[in-house]
């Protein structure tokens, strides 16, 4: 990871890391490519996240939507300490994560656990179910043995609605929801203030992608708890989330309440997002104005200087667009968004 | 005369733990230039149905059982290996789902797109590989004269589907099959591709078979559509039809599932159970164990038959339920979590 980071201006979206439950300041997640063998040249530095700003209330969902490689993986996993960021400070509850060691990073990572996208691959095939909940069970209570310890995987299995009689099956005895909802209930056993869910639905197929969101969304109020849900669909993510950010090339483009974003976008990214997802209803997709963009999602390997949106933008800009970087701002109350005068022109 | 007339179509793995029925007699047609789509979850059969068409089964352990597939007037599973090379990759070519798999890595894209051509159209070297550079040039690939020689790494994920594009429709095929095309893209992506493939479609007068799980890219795109459930078919007809007047329960409540169709707040409406096991014999209507409807008759019925009820709108009808009723009012959103955990412990 590089060590020089250009910090950016006052962050527009407000912080408090005393008092707010978990805060991202001016985070940066850098990845060093290395040196080219015999030139010596650097192969430059994918920034995978650049400078992302961002706090989660207390029992709130927060929605982070973007394509495949826009940083919002690393951004998850960067909060988690999985992955160490190069820059800025990450607070929980007022303690920062960011500055912990490696050790105590581990006794603390079971206030925050993460749900991962493919649950063929995220649960280990040789554990059983009771091993598998047992094991993330003992490292809050490391003393539950035996019958206790069956009860309250009895338990957990119940909450996310499975059967306890399956508590002793392999991974591969299960469906595809059912592994999912395996790995909701491991990530509930630490019994944790936060989860963040990473593309929890992807994997799975429509029919069954509605009832894990349902139990996502109970178990957060029941259980009072704090969700990041990441997703490259903003129609789940509409459903699901209390607010939502969408992000591009490592930069949050935009901020605000779920019903907001969605309703009365005002990045011209966003719009594109939203206007991209095909509705099921043919007479209205035949005669729908669709903002195309142009190209494929850039490389966040040396990304673009300014608005780091513009090779793909549709609208008309100039040069400006390529050299002034925007920075969040407060557009309507509540409502962030990058201010590139090009991106929110006629919102 | 339809370009495609399937008729019963019949394919089953016969596997070490019994015959899998992964189509169980599946009829449709395609006429020239028209886009079906054929909709199912995973296990429907959606994708299983287009590789019998192809004869890409692998046999064993699978077979093709029974049925008839006229492709303008012959019928595909009857031909020989040598009559249907002949026919594979000029008149019927196919698009798959992940690109990063379906172009072979170590040649470069030159040698793939023009394979086809040379080995169906008997052309040199140098027309086809013109005739390359343009097809790359026809799906929005910049600078393609040079990016023709590249090898298929070089390319992002969209672009690599846009080369399958290409490389589907440069012997000009009368039907393209597009197995879940752009699943496995970003959906800015997905829509520059679907727009891709209709425009291309509206050039050559393809027939186009477009299968998917998802319903808006079928609302966009398709003329008519099939919805699949257990390897059979649970309904069929116009896109108009099938969207704004289903009959099927399994059809009502796929669309009543799509996350975008739902006011927020509310709890999302869930399909109660899994979809079923076509290792075992599947008795009566395939959807009856997660039917929402009041069931009145009884598992083990006769199948049900593909009633006509307009125009080309067909549906299993297995009799009991009344499609007439509001699905409102026989859905409900408050579905027991459980009835999942209880049907699962078989």
């Amino acid at each position: 990871m590089s060590d020089t980071v250009e910090s950016h201006a006052e962050p527009a979206v407000p912080i408090d890391p005393a008092n707010d439950f978990l805060v991202l300041d001016d985070v940066h997640t850098h990845f060093d490519l290395g040196k080219a063998l015999l030139t010596r040249e650097s192969k430059g530095v994918v920034k995978a996240v650049d400078g992302v700003t961002l706090t989660v209330k207390e029992g709130e969902i927060l929605g982070l939507v973007g394509e495949s490689g826009c940083g919002k993986s690393t951004l998850s996993r960067t909060i988690m300490q999985l992955i160490r960021p190069t820059s800025g400070r990450i607070f929980l509850e007022g303690k920062e994560l960011s500055a912990l060691s490696d050790k105590d990073i581990r006794a603390e990572r079971i206030n925050f656990q993460m749900i991962f996208q493919d649950p063929y691959a995220s649960l280990n095939p040789r554990m059983t179910v009771l091993d598998t909940l047992a094991e993330a069970i003992r490292t809050r209570h490391p003393g539950v043995k035996g019958d206790a310890m069956r009860t309250r995987v009895s338990e957990l299995l119940r909450t996310v609605g499975l059967n306890p009689n399956q508590m002793k099956r392999y991974p591969h005895e299960f469906s595809g929801g059912q592994r999912q909802r395996v790995a909701i209930a491991r990530a509930l056993a630490p019994e944790p203030k936060l989860i963040i869910a990473d593309e929890p639905v992807s994997a799975l197929d429509v029919s069954i992608q509605s009832q894990i969101l349902n139990l996502l969304k109970r178990l957060t109020r029941e259980m009072g708890l704090t969700m990041i849900f990441i997703s490259h669909d903003l129609s789940v993510v509409r459903y699901i989330a209390d607010r939502i950010a969408v992000m591009y090339l490592g930069r949050i483009l935009e901020l605000g309440e779920a019903s907001e974003v969605v309703d009365h976008p005002l990045h011209i990214y966003t719009r594109a997002l939203m206007s991209a997802i095909p509705a099921p209803d043919p007479r209205a997709e035949r005669t729908r104005a669709r903002i195309v963009l142009q190209g494929d999602p850039p490389s966040p390997i040396n990304p673009p200087d300014g608005c780091n949106f513009w090779p793909r933008s549709p609208v008309p800009h100039d040069e400006r667009m390529k050299h002034e970087e925007p920075h969040l701002a407060e557009i309507r109350p509540g409502h962030f968004a990058a201010n590139c005068p090009f991106c929110l022109q006629d919102a | 005369m339809a370009l495609l007339e399937v008729k019963d179509l019949k394919t089953s793995f016969y596997t070490r733990d019994g015959v899998v029925r992964a189509v169980d007699g599946v009829s449709f047609s395609v006429d020239r230039g028209e886009t079906l789509g054929i909709v199912g979850e995973s296990g429907s059969g959606k994708s299983v149905t287009c590789y019998s068409l192809m004869r890409l089964i692998p046999e064993p352990p699978g077979r093709i059982d029974g049925g008839t597939a006229m492709f303008d007037g012959r019928d595909l599973l009857q031909m020989s290996q040598r009559e249907l090379r002949k026919i594979r990759g000029k008149r019927v070519s196919m698009i798959f789902q992940d690109p990063m798999t379906s172009l072979n890595p170590y040649l470069r894209i030159s040698t793939q797109l023009t394979e086809a051509l040379r080995l169906h159209d008997n052309v040199d070297k140098k027309t086809a590989l013109n005739k390359a550079i343009a097809a790359l040039e026809e799906v929005g690939i910049p600078e393609a004269a040079k990016r023709v020689h590249s090898y298929p790494h070089e390319f992002s994920g969209g672009m690599r589907q846009r080369v399958m594009i290409a490389m589907a429709l440069i012997t000009e095929p009368d039907l393209l099959i597009a197995d879940e095309p752009t699943t496995a893209l970003d959906v800015t992506v997905q829509a520059q591709i679907m727009d891709i493939i209709k425009e291309r479609q509206e050039e050559l007068g393809t027939a186009v078979i477009l299968i998917t799980h998802d319903l808006g890219v079928v609302a966009g795109t398709c003329d008519k559509v099939n919805v699949m459930y257990g390897g059979r078919m649970m309904e069929a007809g116009t896109a108009e039809q099938v969207f704004y007047n289903p009959q099927h329960p399994y059809t009502r409540s796929l669309q009543k599932t799509i996350p975008s169709l739902q006011t927020k707040g509310e709890q999302l409406y869930t399909i109660p159970g899994l979809p079923p096991d076509v290792s075992k014999p599947i008795h009566g209507c395939a959807f009856y164990p997660r039917c929402p409807y009041p069931k009145t008759g009884l598992p083990e019925g006769n199948r049900p038959d593909l009633v006509e009820l307009a125009d080309g709108h067909c549906y299993a009808d297995c009799g009991f339920c009344d499609s007439s009723a509001p699905i409102e009012s026989v859905l409900s959103t408050d579905v027991p979590e459980e009835n999942e955990a209880a049907g699962a412990a078989e």
